[in-house]
């Protein structure tokens, strides 16, 4: 029989409870640490950060470091190769920090707030910008972005823009794009008649990014810019609460339910939307331009169209702006061949590379035009058509704040468990909060 | 007796004296090096959530006291992740423990091949979260995902649902991925708690004429329970902190935000640190509550079935 002596019995009672209490609290407590870390560095320098000097890629020579996240086209490596042997003094290197673009920027912020001088250059999503400058993390370009102006598209240019200075340089742009099922549907016009087309049409309907996350921002926005509709204005009054606001979500949640917009979309990201329309059952895809080349490896090839947006009831179109920019770590040891890189990357001649080669979409107009480009990519009229017509995200050091609220509450309607009322002014609320924010 | 009066003063009183200092100096190190991987993180972040670190001005911060708590528990966002936690921890710890419960057992049985599938059975336990969370996402996606297509092909109903779209069904792919993870692992702490269990019981038990059912519920039940309250302790704290899954299969969608993931959004992606660790350390705070109520509980069960034994 067990015999278990109360003496000893009490004595081990009472140490497994300390240890336990002991692992619990160092659970909690790494937990805590990791969480924490790199919390609350100060970064010395303010909005009137130090100016990269373009003069300073002339003798540009040492080690630069391109840091950014998924490399998905292979355009970073791509660009770090082609300049190296555009600049044999110098030697590049493309370092991956991240699969997705919120997992890119957690890791840029750490470097950053732990002044590393790892990265020299960062790839920066065009919402980063405010959130960036104000913290003082990377270079002023004002001067670099303003002798390069002529060869940027303006509304890319604006993306990098805060408090009348540029922070960032554009790299490659980004709109949103109409894929279609020649054989089941037409060219969209407008959404109505997408979503008309999408219900009559047999398989499963009109299928983009609804998850919850920053890619539902994007496609509500694209609607409710096209509808006329806006978040903030410029003196950062809040425009959401408005009758378009209430019309796109009613659109969309409608769409949901009669079939024209595949349920699934309550579940897909980007990639989760391309695979759905390569199984071949959906009649339209709203994606980036960057699915037109892996549509093209699939059996759907030659079976597709691709259009820019379409308008809202007949109006004017629009969409939003997405890409990346180049901006120069406060920290880097070698800034000077980090302007030479920029100035490598957003030439004309690079450019064209950009959109022929990796299917990405350019920050020069002429490259649109280039036959060479025209070739590999068929599309570039509506590809530009998009980018022209594309306005901003809200810009704000609160971005992330305010496109969660976005995101959350339009995710809500959707899948039906909020009311577009409740909703509305919601958003509107958790807005005015964000913006409140110290 | 002779000792005391050669030594005055180093009597069993005085040596007990001396014999603690001792103790304290021995423990010391260890106690120091406690207090830094434990306290001085803990103290960091609990400093950090009574300030507010300025997002528009870099460098600028202010002292807000419990500010950040009261806004915290003034959500609701914090009252939803609090219940979803819950909901998922307790529904997830039971199922695990009666299918740990079960596994056990069967895995006790003398069977040919027995320790290759005890090693078998750990499996899932062995796989990073994230990596198994991905594949049951990968199974539950919409159409193309292995479930719906089985449910398709053999004509049954549940084909077009979108498992992770939708409230009730998300948090129970949740659920099941965390079970089918884990009760393993609960299954390994009961195992040594029978394999503990002498077998002169339940030879006593078959004299005194007890069929299976009566061995099982007044023998094996009372005797693992010591093994049983232990893997759900482990297991409820663990399901308390949950981050990876809801993560990775939800994003927090549909009725699945779990508390750390909360304090994860705050921190990393708002970049709030202050109210981001004050909804840290409210999440310490529940996970500590709990496990005080364990402690306290589940010890004393310990306690007594030692007496019973006894």
């Amino acid at each position: 029989m067990n015999t278990i002596n109360p003496a000893t019995s009490r004595r081990f009672r009472f140490r497994r409870g300390g240890r336990l209490a002991v692992v619990a609290a160092a659970t909690a407590a790494v937990g805590l640490a990791l969480s924490g870390c790199g919390g609350v560095a100060t970064p010395a320098l303010g909005p009137t950060a130090a100016a990269a000097d373009p003069a300073s890629a002339k003798d540009a020579k040492g080690n630069v470091t391109l840091c950014g996240g998924k490399d998905g086209a292979g355009l970073y490596k791509g660009t770090v190769d082609a300049f190296m042997k555009a600049n044999p003094g110098v030697t590049a290197k493309y370092t991956s920090i991240g699969a997705t673009t919120d997992d890119a920027r957690t890791q840029t912020i750490q470097r950053l707030q732990g002044k590393s001088n790892e990265c020299d250059l960062f790839l920066m999503d065009v919402t980063w910008t405010p959130e960036f400058a104000s913290q003082g993390w990377v270079l002023d370009q004002t001067k670099l972005v303003e002798s390069n102006k002529d060869k940027l598209i303006a509304s890319t240019a604006a993306t990098a823009r805060y408090k009348d200075r540029y922070w960032a340089t554009p790299f490659f742009t980004n709109a949103g794009l109409i894929y279609y099922d020649k054989s089941k549907v037409a060219k969209p016009e407008t959404w109505q008649q997408l979503y008309t087309e999408a219900a009559k049409a047999s398989g499963d309907g009109v299928v983009f990014q609804a998850k919850q996350y920053e890619g539902l921002t994007v496609n509500f926005l694209e609607l409710l810019y096209s509808a006329g509709g806006d978040v903030i204005d410029d003196q950062g009054n809040i425009k959401i609460d408005s009758p378009e606001t209430r019309k796109v979500l009613d659109f969309m949640a409608g769409g949901i339910k009669s079939g024209a917009v595949e349920k699934g979309v309550l579940t897909y990201d980007e990639d989760g939307t391309r695979l759905a329309y390569e199984s071949g059952k959906n009649g339209y895809e709203r994606n980036w331009p960057y699915v037109y080349g892996l549509l093209n490896k699939t059996k759907l090839a030659g079976t597709f169209g691709v259009a820019p947006l379409p308008s809202w009831e007949g109006g004017k179109a629009s969409g939003v702006l997405g890409g990346w920019n180049l901006g120069i770590s406060s920290y880097s040891s070698n800034p000077g061949a980090a302007v030479a890189f920029i100035d490598f990357a957003t030439s004309p001649d690079w450019q064209k590379h950009v959109a022929a080669d990796y299917s990405s979409a350019p920050v020069n107009e002429a490259a649109y035009s280039d036959p060479g480009v025209l070739a590999k990519m068929p599309f570039a009229k509506e590809l530009l058509a998009s980018v022209k017509s594309a306005k901003p995200r809200p810009s704000s050091p609160v971005y992330q704040q305010i496109s969660e609220a976005i995101y959350k509450n339009v995710y809500s309607v959707l899948s039906g468990t909020a009311s577009t009322d409740d909703a509305v002014k919601k958003m509107a609320d958790q807005i005015k909060k964000a913006q409140a924010s110290f | 007796m002779a000792m005391k009066t050669l030594l005055p003063g180093r009597g069993p009183a005085g040596r007990d004296r001396a014999e603690r200092r001792l103790a304290a100096r021995m423990t010391a190190p260890s106690l120091i090096l406690m207090a830094v991987v434990a306290a001085v993180p803990i103290g960091y972040a609990i400093w950090l959530s009574l300030n507010q670190y300025s997002i528009r001005e870099a460098g600028l911060s202010r002292f807000v006291g419990l500010g950040n708590y009261l806004d915290a528990l003034a959500s609701s966002d914090w009252w939803a992740a609090f219940g979803q936690t819950f909901l998922f921890a307790a529904v997830s710890v039971s199922l695990e423990m009666a299918l740990g419960t079960a596994m056990a057992l069967l895995l006790n049985l003398a069977f040919r091949g027995r320790a290759l599938l005890r090693t078998v059975v750990l499996l899932p336990y062995a796989i990073v979260t994230v990596v198994s969370a991905i594949t049951w996402r990968t199974m539950f996606e919409p159409r193309l995902g292995l479930l719906p297509q089985i449910l398709d092909t053999l004509h049954l109903p549940g084909a077009g649902v979108v498992w992770l779209g939708e409230q009730g069904y998300a948090m129970a792919v949740i659920i099941l991925s965390d079970v089918w993870k884990t009760t393993p692992f609960a299954a390994l702490i009961i195992l040594a708690g029978l394999q503990v269990i002498s077998k002169e019981t339940y030879e006593a038990a078959e004299l005194d004429g007890a069929n299976k059912w009566q061995t099982f519920a007044h023998i094996t039940l009372p005797l693992l329970r010591p093994a049983i309250v232990l893997a759900a302790i482990f297991r409820t704290l663990d399901a308390l902190r949950v981050f990876d899954l809801p993560f990775v299969l939800t994003r927090g969608a549909n009725g699945t935000q779990s508390m750390s993931m909360l304090a994860y959004t705050q921190l990393t992606e708002n970049r709030q640190i202050g109210p981001g660790s004050a909804l840290s350390i409210l999440t310490f705070l529940t996970v500590m509550a709990v496990s005080a109520v364990y402690i306290r509980f589940g010890g004393g069960n310990i306690r007594d079935i030692a007496k019973e034994d006894h």
